[in-house]
């Protein structure tokens, strides 16, 4: 490649693709970053596009980071020379930024003495940290069930209208809000609005007692729902890299939130038709599998540094066996799936029991007692899954008296891996509650031994421990009283 | 999809489940139709006992029977519980074992050493499984005879009589029509009842004349209106099983329809939803390629 700067022409703009033609010996790189800067009569177009493919007879194809609206060919294109960078340093920390690294906030230029392309490479394997231990989120069916890992990638996976972002801004309240070092959130074609709700919420959130607020510590990154496809393809990678820097450059653990990992794959189908690629499975781009691995292997912890990372994953129609999330959930040490069924109940978070897991609900990382209580768990609650259909046709009656057991207390355990959520304060009316993980293994064993058969069902809804539960039974023993 | 053989397989395990609660309604509706017919029969017999029984009461004699005395003090007591067999047949036994267990728990409370006889297979795992002793269990009478009951008749006369016990109680399901039956515990020794009869059905009172005499007739008498009235119960247990069986049956045939139709539908909508995405495939690669 040259030092001079190659400037070329657009040639063809198809939906938010477009051509550019460059004279021979200047073609741009896969994936530099060209930026078109022109007027015509009626609008002024400025947008910055990444090379996707070399076509032949010095054109290469972009997919554009912004709305090509206005643009027509003949339009002046410049090769930037390098891939697209984003600003980092903690200078970025308190502030919003778009798809390109420029802040969207309104608060003036962002201080920052260095820029990272946002195509990397991931971590070495003998860079890579070994460690494994558990990451307490005070959330009774998460710390169970599918307990985080420090250092380690939690995916949330759910229907629309599950509660993924609830839960989302839950772990961002309750695990930003304990911790010391530094949170990059990364929006990816959500609701902007909600974005913004986060904004404003992370402007009041303080961090334990220290007086600072959250958004002190936190960058985030948005490319939401109106941006075109491929800002959503190439968000996630703006905001990884800004989690990089804060993992390689201070060592500090690091917290990555996505919502919503789908929308990258989404817009990566989006543009992979107009890019000419066949589609494959379900209508997805045939390279799905890549386009996700080279996200997800960057999002690891090194020796230097850990990044926790906590992601969103919108699962079409209910359908687990999508491509989109089906390909999400090999990349993950915890996964949550969130269940319809259980919504339906009005038992928040929906977190289905059975179906999430854990790579380190093992007694090897958790100890041995909480397994054994994690599995008793796990087996009342099948048991009575098994014995769903029975009930359902011949009634509760024709159980024989074991499985009638398994039914009483497989249903107060439902009821009970709910919980009242900080962030929900609001609406529930009740004050959210961080439940040690003692606590909760300590519960949910004594449910288990039929310590607490005699409490009716709905004092198990939101509480924390177990004792909350005998103290809103007696309370609701008082109502019924008076 | 795995998802659709999935659907299959439940949707034939509920058609399977259906035919056997269809099977179980009509047998059981055969069932209902000839125990109905015994306690009809019985129940003519019972009334005139105790008709004949009442009219004593009535007559104004100084008679006395050891079955009709309370004891003095209220220690030992029996008390019988009537369970069916078999199972599905809806909240049957669980109503009755509810209320026998109450009952148990009460008389416990007022210092009654009390020994459960049980008779059903449904009950005595019941109280297997609550940790509750059992003093005897029987589980022959499915179709209650009446040499059968005699036998356990005569062996609580004998008992009250010597008082090795002072009361017998009885939880059974009482038959009052074909469309209600209740779960009851009653009071069967001491005969309390005897002169029980409601003063209405006394107008036709008939003046008797007791030969050999009025005691004689009586030692006769009493123990078969307790004999009548215990087989009564056990009819009546019979009968009310064979209802709550058919009612059951009927309620989970539905069930099982209703849940066949629904898992029919999400099939063919699976279905359905797999033929139009390997159709859009088939197209859009086409397309793509032409």
């Amino acid at each position: 490649m040259s030092d001079t700067i190659a400037t070329g022409r657009v040639s063809q703009v198809i939906g938010s693709t477009f051509d550019a033609e460059f004279p021979e010996g200047h073609l741009p790189e896969i994936y530099n970053a060209l930026q078109i800067e022109d007027s015509t009569a009626s609008t002024h177009v400025k947008v910055t596009g990444e090379v996707q493919q070399h076509l032949g007879g010095g054109r290469v194809r972009c997919v554009a980071l912004g709305n090509t609206d206005g643009m027509v060919r003949g339009m002046k294109v410049v090769d930037t020379g390098r891939p697209l960078s984003v600003p980092v340093g903690k200078g970025t920390l308190g502030r919003v930024f778009n798809v390109l690294g420029d802040a969207i906030d309104g608060r003036g230029e962002v201080n920052h003495d260095e820029r990272w392309p946002i195509h990397r490479h991931p971590p070495r394997l003998q860079d890579l940290s070994a460690k494994t231990e558990l990451f307490e989120t005070g959330i009774k069916v998460v710390d169970l069930l599918t307990p985080f890992v420090r250092g380690g990638k939690a995916g949330l996976f759910g229907g629309a209208g599950l509660g993924k972002t609830v839960i989302l801004t839950e772990l961002i309240a309750r695990i930003a809000s304990a911790h010391g070092g530094y949170s990059v959130f990364a929006g990816v074609g959500e609701r902007t609005r909600e974005g913004n709700d986060l904004w404003l919420e992370m402007q009041e959130t303080k961090i334990g007692d220290t007086g600072r607020s959250v958004i002190e510590q936190t960058c985030m990154v948005f490319g939401q729902m109106n941006e075109p496809p491929g800002a959503r393809l190439r968000v996630a990678l703006s905001a990884l890299t800004m989690a990089e820097w804060f993992r390689d450059a201070t060592g500090a653990d690091t917290l990555l939130f996505v919502d919503n990992i789908f929308r990258f794959s989404q817009a990566g189908s989006e543009v992979s038709a107009l890019l000419g690629r066949m589609p494959s499975a379900v209508g997805y781009q045939p390279t799905l599998g890549t386009e996700l691995g080279e996200l997800q292997e960057r999002i690891t912890s090194t020796s230097k540094g850990a990044i926790t990372s906590v992601q969103a994953v919108y699962v079409p129609a209910d359908d687990p066996t999508d491509p989109a999330p089906a390909t999400a959930f090999a990349h993950l040490d915890a996964f949550i799936y969130l269940e319809r069924r259980i919504a339906e109940k009005g038992i928040y978070p929906a977190i289905d029991p059975l179906a999430s897991s854990s790579r380190i609900l093992d007694p090897q990382y958790v100890g041995q007692h909480h397994y054994d209580v994690a599995r008793r768990v796990q087996q009342t609650l099948q048991r009575f899954r098994e014995l769903q259909d029975i009930i359902a046709i011949l009634g509760v009656d024709e159980l024989s008296e074991d499985d009638k057991m398994v039914v009483h207390r497989a249903r107060r355990i439902e009821r009970f891996l709910s919980q009242p959520f900080l962030v929900a304060e609001v609406f529930t009316g009740k004050k959210g509650k961080i439940t040690p993980i003692a606590d909760t293994i300590r519960s949910f064993e004594e449910i288990c031994d039929g310590k607490w058969d005699h409490l009716s069902e709905a004092a198990f809804m939101y509480v924390g421990a177990i004792e909350e539960a005998e103290e809103q039974y007696k309370r609701m023993q008082k109502e019924v009283g008076a | 999809m795995a998802n659709r053989r999935l659907l299959v397989k439940r949707l034939k395990a509920v058609r399977n489940i259906r035919k056997i609660t269809r099977t179980m309604e009509l047998i059981a509706t055969s069932r209902f139709k000839k125990a109905m017919d015994r306690a009809t029969e019985a129940a003519a017999y019972t009334k005139k006992i105790s008709e004949i029984v009442g009219d004593l009461g009535r007559a104004n004699l100084k008679f006395s029977h050891p079955l009709l005395e309370k004891h003095a003090t209220e220690k030992k007591g029996i008390l019988l519980i009537l369970t069916s067999n078999r199972g599905l047949c809806g909240g049957y036994n669980a109503g009755v074992l509810r209320l026998a267990l109450a009952h148990y728990r009460e008389l416990k409370g007022k210092n009654v050493e009390c020994s459960i006889e049980v008779s059903g297979k449904r009950g005595a795992k019941f109280l297997a499984f609550q940790k509750v002793p059992v003093a005897a269990s029987y589980m022959g009478f499915d179709t209650p005879q009446f040499a059968d009951v005699d036998q356990l008749a005569t062996r609580f006369i004998s008992q009250y009589i010597a008082g090795e016990i002072d009361r017998l109680d009885i939880a059974y399901t009482r038959f009052e029509s074909s469309s209600r039956q209740t779960a009851v515990v009653e009071s069967l020794l001491p005969l309390s009842s005897l002169g029980g009869v409601p003063a209405a059905a006394a107008k036709s009172s008939v003046d008797y004349e007791f030969l050999p005499s009025a005691q004689e007739i009586l030692e006769e008498i009493v123990p078969a209106a307790f004999r009548a009235k215990l087989f009564k119960c056990f009819l009546d247990a019979a009968v009310s099983e064979q209802i709550a069986r058919m009612v059951a049956m009927k309620g989970a045939t539905e069930n099982a329809d209703e849940m066949a139709g629904s898992l029919k539908q999400q099939y063919n909508r699976a279905r359905q939803a797999a033929i139009t995405s390997e159709l859009a495939e088939i197209i859009g690669g086409a397309a793509a390629l032409g």
